[in-house]
């Protein structure tokens, strides 16, 4: 379980993420995909942090991580706002099916 | 021999991999909504297991309490919660798993063959007040700005779902 173990699941989160995103049809399964890569990046900068810390300080990679919780965080409440004003007009949230701008 | 370490690994891994090909695969949308909930407690495991406490608690707390139960919440509003067998359905769902097979073992062999300059981990710290005074430091103006765009989120969210009445 050296960096390599790390890095390799995080690959394959970040697969599984990527599966999520292309593949889904409703908009709400593809945020599910983007926090899946969300995560994936953020297990490779501890991982990093962990096992080839900076000289300059030990802890640069968790730092990195933690922006990018709050990110996700961010994006996941505006990506769900615009889910469900969608919801409102169109009454669904197929991302196959919304096909018009202005409706 | 394997140490209790290993075994966490190895258990937070099958975890992560095998919930996650829940999330991925399910044709239930609700079901992979609280399936993402224990892929994101796994990952809060690694991050245990790679000495980072406060990130782990940050990911149980944020993540899994916060964003998934959001999540939930979207799903229930919006999906067609009375024909759960066809809410989450997959768009050429054959041909994006061989691109994802492909996409991982191109990345495994990457990363098995190259050789990584790590560095024996010391002990495992406290991290959290070391993280405090890096964030008021040397960090202080990504902090500030990442606090601007929580606030910008919250106004956007709140202005994007009275739209429109």
């Amino acid at each position: 379980m050296g960096l390599t173990g790390f890095l390799t699941v995080s690959a394959a989160l970040f697969t599984l993420g990527m599966v999520i995103f292309i593949s889904r049809k409703n908009a709400i399964a593809i945020l599910m995909g983007v926090e899946l890569l969300l995560n994936a990046a953020a297990l490779n900068f501890v991982a990093f942090a962990r096992f080839t810390p900076s000289q300059a300080s030990q802890l640069d990679g968790q730092i990195f991580a933690v922006f990018i919780v709050l990110l996700a965080a961010a994006e996941a409440v505006v990506a769900l706002a615009i889910a469900l004003s969608v919801y409102k007009e169109f009454h669904q949230v197929r991302a196959d099916k919304l096909v018009s701008l202005k409706g | 021999m394997m140490g209790i370490p290993e075994l966490f690994f190895y258990f937070f891994t099958l975890m992560v991999i095998g919930i996650g090909c829940v999330v991925a695969f399910s044709k239930n949308l609700l079901r992979s909504a609280f399936a993402l909930f224990f892929v994101l407690f796994g990952v809060a495991g690694f991050y245990v297991l790679l000495g980072a406490d406060f990130l782990a608690i940050v990911q149980i707390m944020v993540y899994a309490g916060g964003v998934n139960v959001l999540l939930i919440f979207g799903t229930m509003l919006t999906a067609d919660i009375s024909t759960p067998k066809t809410s989450n359905l997959s768009f050429q769902g054959a041909l994006t798993v061989v691109a994802g097979v492909t996409l991982f073992v191109i990345l495994a062999v990457i990363i098995n063959s190259g050789n990584w300059p790590t560095y024996v981990p010391g002990e495992m710290m406290a991290t959290t007040k070391d993280l405090g005074r890096l964030l008021l430091k040397e960090y202080v103006l990504p902090f500030e700005v990442v606090s601007f765009l929580l606030l910008a989120s919250i106004i956007s969210a709140i202005v994007l779902v009275q739209r429109g009445d």
